[in-house]
């Protein structure tokens, strides 16, 4: 279990983390998104016992990081997978943080299957691509088999195979007792990934809350409409008294109508559609609407989903 | 709307050459890096402090005291080369640190151009650092020298640059840095990494001496003295007892300019033939 | 739902500091460069031996002088004008003048009157004329009054003032078994005793009379950079010598075979002796010519650099990289991860060290004298002094560049401070000594430097006039305290490294 509480950390003219404060539950996933600035990075780096921050406090099962005594034992983290000298293998990498540890080389290799990465582990880091660097910070992070994992943008450079691997194995991970946090800012794959998201934006927090109740608060009930005719379809849903807007050349979106009530009037009124569809909003829709109406939002939600 | 193609674009009658543009890059590159102008200012606090310690400590009592107040007023370069070396290997081995040797190669195909404006521009900004470090250290020098027995009692003149040897003992200082800057360039194209590259042009510098006061037997004695790139090169800084020098002042500074234009050669031929 | 929380597999166990030192060394041993620059290091240090380019003109029987009492290599040619003495007695007699000539040297060849410092005419007792063997005199010097010394390597003062007609000295010796006991006195009738010194081995029949000697000429210049000299001879006027045995007839002697000046001998007037003589009785020194075993050690600076190299690179590389970042995760404890780097990096290259200067010491002697060069003589004891003291010096040197890696961050900047505050201290001092006495000598026990000192193996004898300069071999601090000022700067940069690693953001 992670717990951060009003932390504050400037670095020179600009204030990276402004009175961060969440909690990372074990046994699920959990997203940090934020666009770039907002201090998802310096915050775990201040978790991490690397940054010293200006006030607040950051602490790792109830102790500070910096307490903690063989830490890849409590956390596994994965902030850069590109820290790595280019001439030393990657199993050798495993190697020396596995002894950092007092874990052995039998460690090193347990790891190495749970990342997939028995084929390459012995050619030197520097040859890397990205996703095998990836593979490689996972592995790294769970040397020491810890009930928390810190992974920042951990889909980065993975193909579609590697996306599903790396989704699939995050989840199994929660779902053996562990806090899974991941940072990122790819919408789509969060969605199918994590349980619970931590929005955040200019050094705080946004929005704590599931990725269903998210989803949920920003739905709105709108109705997708395809056709050729697109000024007959908004003379006609306009008269009913439905909202119209479009959306490309070929699509309209409705709002104050529900997906049958819009079939029957274009129908009836000899539109051709080839699609009518009930509009189910993504994360990324929420996020957009989060971040833009930060202020606001930030007081109804928060207080709500806590 | 069709744009016009981008040649049409420029305005006629301004033609630059590649090389112009090279020179260009490299000399915005040089001026806005963080560093440069530290490590510049470095070479010159260096030169001067050392200098100017030497001067202060060194005493002449009589008319035979032997001293070269050309040498003693100009020993500050033994520390300033440290860190011209250190700028020159930067120049380029801090493309290579952090990859932007990349950008810069496709940005610059030709090599050897590329190569050559850097070349080009370290020798213009040494230059001037180390002419203002030579001069620091000839006025330390006249003020300092005078009050330690280099008197006319006892033979010596008041430094001065409008004496035939001493400006050619000035002169040639400021051309040794510049030179020793293109040795560092060299080595360090070659070298690529930059710790590894400072290490062996300090190492050259620093070696030979070494090296030539465990040798006993004059003739290899001298002969080590005549090749060593700093050895040869300070000759150039002697104005008394031109005899007991080693190598005559200008053919020294010629060796340690052989040394340059052989590290460059050498990294020049390692730019083109090795993968970035 | 209730989650039970996860606990590592490896949860039990406690921190290490052995667990951070196995780390480190992993670390260290997986990249193949820096396994390779210190092997290099090591075998630059002896190479070097091996190319010294040095030749002489000895060989090993040829050049060997004689051995003192003590195993010393020592200097003994004087002459002497002498009688046996078998079982007690004492010998007494005045001297009234020391004279002497020098080289004139730059102002042409040829001699000129002149009286060395150390020039020396008196009585002495000696168990025979082969050089070397044991003694004890009293003497008159050219300006360091009357002394007392046996053995070469003691020496205790007398009367001071120069010798003159009108201001005699008179001396005596008295032997009694194995004892010998010195005075001296000003007017002949006031005698004080000057000291009391036990020869070993004393032969019942051992030579006793008089002699003079004058030990070689020195003129420095450039604050000793350049010295030039050559043989001085001295003169000595003695009277009024007394015998307590029955003593029997002069013979006149040149001990040791001269010491290169002209005409030595005596002349005897009624009973009055004028004898001189040139050489020393005193221990060897370097202007003497040949080379100490640090002769072998010329390839320290080399594999210095390169140890330097690799101890900046194991923790700049770690900042180039942002590897710093994992290296801290692994271990929040910053200063034990730095004692830990440096206990790998400082043993590593004491161990490149010691095989490097082991086989420099060992086989480089060995190629020196079959080169024919004259090597001064260093025991067994010494000789794994400066074996151990130069892999110390380069080891606490590569330590050094380790943590100003952690200072300035950046490897260029971490290996030329660590050249320029280690090797060019030795350059401006030692090798192309440019600087004066005073700061030359100041910089040698201050510096890192001073750490040189441990090769050195020759003693400086107060007694013995000498360019005692580091560049023939004479270091200000004993070993062992330029070895321990070495350590202050190590220990210096680590705390300033450990506290910038503690407080600066990863």
């Amino acid at each position: 279990m992670i717990e951060v509480s009003e932390l504050r950390k400037r670095f020179g003219p600009v204030l990276a983390l402004d009175g961060m404060s969440f909690t990372v539950e074990p046994g699920q996933v959990t997203g940090l998104v934020g666009p770039n600035g907002a201090g998802k990075s310096t915050t775990m780096r201040v978790i991490l016992g690397l940054d010293a921050p200006d006030a607040g406090t950051a602490l790792i099962g109830g102790q500070p990081y910096r307490s903690l005594r063989r830490p890849l034992t409590h956390v596994g983290a994965l902030l850069d997978a590109a820290a790595l000298q280019p001439s030393r293998s990657a199993r050798n990498h495993l190697l020396w943080l596995a002894h950092s540890q007092g874990l052995t080389a039998k460690r090193v290799d347990e790891v190495v299957g749970l990342s997939g990465l028995e084929t390459a582990v012995r050619r030197k880091a520097g040859g890397y691509s990205l996703g095998m660097r990836q593979r490689l910070g996972i592995a790294a992070a769970l040397l020491g088999d810890p009930p928390v994992l810190m992974l920042d943008e951990p889909f980065n450079g993975m193909d579609p195979e590697g996306i599903i691997w790396m989704r699939e194995f995050l989840r199994s991970l929660a779902a053996e007792g562990r806090a899974v946090m991941v940072s990122s800012h790819l919408m789509g794959e969060l969605q199918d990934t994590a349980d619970h998201v931590i929005v955040v934006g200019r050094g705080r927090v946004i929005a704590d809350a599931s990725v269903t109740e998210l989803i949920a608060r920003v739905s709105g009930g709108q109705v997708l409409v395809r056709t050729t005719m697109l000024d007959r379809a908004m003379r006609v849903l306009n008269g009913a008294g439905a909202q119209v807007a479009a959306t490309g050349p070929n699509t309209l979106a409705v709002t104050g109508a529900r997906p049958d009530q819009v079939t029957t009037l274009l129908s009836r009124n000899a539109v051709h559609f080839s699609e009518v569809s009930a509009h189910r909003a993504t994360l990324e829709d929420a996020y957009m609407d989060l971040t833009r109406d930060a202020v606001e939002f930030r007081a109804g939600l928060s207080e709500h989903v806590r | 709307m069709r744009h016009a193609p981008l040649e049409t674009q420029l305005p006629l009658g301004t033609r630059y050459t590649e090389t112009g543009h090279t020179l260009h890059a490299e000399w915005t590159k040089a001026r806005t890096a963080g560093g440069t102008f530290w490590l510049l200012l470095g070479v010159i606090v260096a030169t001067v402090a050392l200098g100017a310690v030497v001067s202060a400590a060194t005493k002449c009592s009589s008319a035979t005291c032997g001293q070269d107040p050309a040498k003693v007023s100009l020993a500050g370069l033994y520390l300033g080369q440290a860190v011209v070396a250190v700028t020159a290997v930067l120049a380029i081995g801090g493309e290579y640190g952090t990859g932007m040797i990349l950008v810069t190669l496709t940005a610059v195909p030709r090599r050897s151009t590329m190569l050559a404006a850097k070349a080009a521009i370290l020798t213009g900004s040494l230059l001037v650092a180390a002419t203002i470090a030579v001069l620091g250290s000839v006025l330390a020098g006249r003020l300092l020298l005078p009050g330690n027995g280099f008197t006319t009692a006892h033979g010596y003149q008041l430094l001065s640059l409008t004496d035939g040897p001493y400006l050619r003992a000035a002169v040639g200082s400021v051309l040794y840095l510049v030179l020793i800057g293109l040795l560092g360039l060299g080595i360090a194209t070659a070298i690529r990494d930059s710790a590894v590259a400072v290490g062996v042009v300090l190492g050259l510098l620093y070696l030979f001496p070494v090296l030539e006061a465990a040798v006993s037997s004059s003739s290899w004695h001298r002969h080590l003295e005549q090749i060593s790139p700093m050895t040869a090169g300070l000759a150039v800084q002697a104005t008394s007892s031109l005899a007991s020098s080693p190598i005559s002042p200008w053919a020294g500074l010629g060796v340690l300019a052989a040394w340059a234009a052989g590290a460059l050669l050498v990294g020049a031929l390692v730019l083109r033939l090795r993968d970035a | 739902m209730i989650i039970t929380p996860y606990q590592s597999r490896f949860r039990e166990g406690s921190y290490r500091f052995t667990d951070l030192l196995h780390a480190e060394w992993t670390k260290f041993r997986t990249v193949r460069g820096w396994i390779i620059g210190v092997v290099v290091g090591a075998l630059v240090v002896a190479a070097f031996a091996f190319v010294t380019g040095q030749q002489g003109s000895c060989n090993v029987s040829a050049c060997t002088g004689p051995l003192g009492p003590g195993g010393e290599q020592v200097s003994d040619s004087f002459y002497f004008v002498h009688q046996p003495l078998t079982g007690n007695g004492s010998i007494t007699a005045r001297v009234t003048s020391l004279t002497g000539q020098v080289p004139t040297l730059t102002q042409g060849p040829g001699m000129r009157p002149g009286l060395v410092p150390w020039a020396k005419a008196g009585i002495i007792i000696k168990a025979s004329t082969t050089p070397g063997s044991a003694y004890a005199a009293m003497m008159v010097t050219g300006s360091h009054g009357v002394r007392m010394q046996d053995d070469f390597t003691q020496d205790v003062a007398g009367l001071p003032g120069a010798v003159s007609a009108t201001t005699p000295r008179w001396l005596r010796l008295t032997r009694s078994g194995d004892t010998v006991t010195g005075y001296d006195s000003a007017d002949g009738t006031h005698w004080t005793r000057v000291d009391t010194v036990t020869l070993a081995g004393l032969p019942s029949t051992a030579q006793v009379g008089l002699f003079a000697t004058s030990p070689g000429f020195l003129q420095t210049s450039l604050g000793e950079a350049s010295a030039s000299g050559g043989p001085s001879t001295a003169t000595g006027v003695f009277d009024k010598i007394d015998l307590t045995w029955s003593g029997g007839s002069w013979a006149g002697t040149d001990v040791g075979g001269g010491g290169g000046g002209p005409t030595p001998g005596f002349t005897q007037t009624a009973s009055t002796f004028s004898i001189t003589g040139s050489g020393d009785i005193a221990p060897s020194v370097s202007s003497s010519g040949g080379v100490t075993i640090a002769e072998t050690l010329v390839g320290t600076f080399a594999g210095l650099i390169v140890l330097v190299v690799v101890g900046a690179m194991f923790m700049t590389a770690e900042y180039r990289r942002r590897l710093i970042a994992t290296t801290l995760i692994a271990a929040p404890r910053r200063g034990h991860v730095l004692a830990a780097k440096a206990v790998v990096t400082g043993v590593v290259s004491f161990v490149a060290g010691l095989v490097g200067a082991g086989l420099a010491v060992l086989l480089g002697q060995r190629v020196l004298r079959d080169d024919g060069v004259y090597l001064f003589p260093a025991d067994a004891l010494t000789q794994v002094r400066v074996i151990v003291g130069t892999a110390a010096v380069l080891a606490l040197s590569a330590v050094i560049a380790l943590a100003i890696g952690v200072i300035l961050r950046r490897g260029v900047g971490a290996v030329a401070a660590a050249v320029v505050v280690i090797v060019l201290p030795y350059l401006l001092t030692v090798t192309a000594p440019i600087l004066p006495i005073g700061l030359n000598d100041w910089l040698l026990r201050v510096t890192p430097t001073s750490a040189f000192a441990v090769q050195q193996t020759l003693i400086q004898y107060p007694q013995v006039d000498n360019t005692y300069s580091a560049s023939y071999g004479y270091y200000p601090l004993s070993p062992w305290a330029g070895l321990a000022v070495l350590c202050a700067w190590t220990a210096l940069a680590l705390g300033l490294a450990a506290y910038l690693l503690r407080r600066r953001d990863a």
